[in-house]
């Protein structure tokens, strides 16, 4: 699946960045194991880097996370599941993994399941072999491996853009959490931008 | 906080967040379900634009080398393409 080597470089960055803010090699790889959200995990690392406090950190990662309420019930409409499978797909639910199942038009719960634990393992894997490398690369912020980040975001977003009003709402929403992002903390210019951004785009198609 | 609580605190509020919303069970209106149309394209486009300049001065060539990778995505509708290529047009950039 394509979508591994846009997680994979992701992930790496992510490990590189963590172990070089001062975790050790079980905290960088429980974070991924446990909690399992590229974006949050990246932010939690920037936040521990500048001596953040924990509550800071959690509330962070509630605001860029959030957004899978959404998610879930965007899948949870057009995917039908057993209790147990909400269970094992809401942990493993990621951008990537809703942003594959709703392009490739998903109707079964093996289909997202099987795109979820294929991401999962290569971004514990990839993480392993960024945590191992992290003590060795003297200054990965220097090499830019950030710009994975908003690259890997165009490359989700662009195939998803067919119609003139989605083209709208996504550059309403860029711009928005752009203008919210210089004065909003982490992950409020995302909720913020996404939700006006989607009611924009309902209410523009009414 | 230590180490531990804030991970317990990241993956409550996480997997909260996810589970919430497969098990949520109601007919929604049809300004709903096109607001959920719209969501992941708003928020994608929402996850870009904050991160696209950087912190290290150097916003010109990554805003440009985004735009080559947003042309690869709307030619080629490939992940994998679109940030190889997005990525070596920045370090190109920055090696000139």
């Amino acid at each position: 699946m394509p979508l591994w080597l846009g997680v994979a470089p992701f992930a790496f960055a992510y490990a590189v960045l963590a172990r070089n803010t001062g975790l050790s090699l079980v905290e960088t790889q429980a974070l991924s194991l446990l909690v399992f959200a590229g974006s949050a995990q990246v932010s939690a690392v920037g936040l521990f880097g500048r001596g953040a406090g924990g509550l800071e950190v959690v509330l962070t990662t509630f605001l860029l996370n959030v957004r899978h309420v959404l998610y879930g019930m965007s899948l949870g409409r057009v995917v039908p599941m057993t209790r147990r499978e909400r269970l094992i797909g809401a942990y493993l639910l990621t951008d990537e993994a809703y942003g594959v199942s709703v392009a490739r038009g998903a109707r079964s719960f093996p289909f997202v399941l099987g795109t979820e634990v294929s991401l999962f393992l290569v971004w514990n894997a990839t993480t392993l072999v960024g945590a191992l490398v992290g003590g060795v690369i003297p200054d990965p912020e220097r090499l830019g491996v950030d710009f994975v980040f908003p690259v890997a975001f165009i490359a989700l977003l662009v195939p998803l853009l067919r119609l003139r009003v989605e083209v709208v709402v996504a550059v309403a929403a860029g711009v928005t959490a752009w203008l919210l992002a210089t004065w909003a903390p982490g992950g409020l210019p995302v909720l913020g931008a996404g939700v006006s951004g989607a009611l924009l785009g309902a209410w523009l198609t009414r | 906080m230590s180490f531990w609580l804030t991970c317990l605190g990241m993956l409550t509020v996480t997997f909260g967040s996810r589970l919430a919303g497969l098990l949520v069970r109601m007919r929604l209106p049809p300004f709903w379900l096109r607001f959920l149309h719209f969501v992941p394209i708003a928020v994608f486009a929402a996850l870009v634009t904050p991160s696209v300049e950087g912190p290290r001065g150097e916003g010109g060539i990554r805003v440009a080398a985004a735009a080559v990778a947003g042309v690869v995505a709307w030619r080629t509708r490939h992940l994998a393409a679109t940030i190889a290529v997005g990525l070596a047009v920045f370090w190109l950039l920055r090696l000139l």
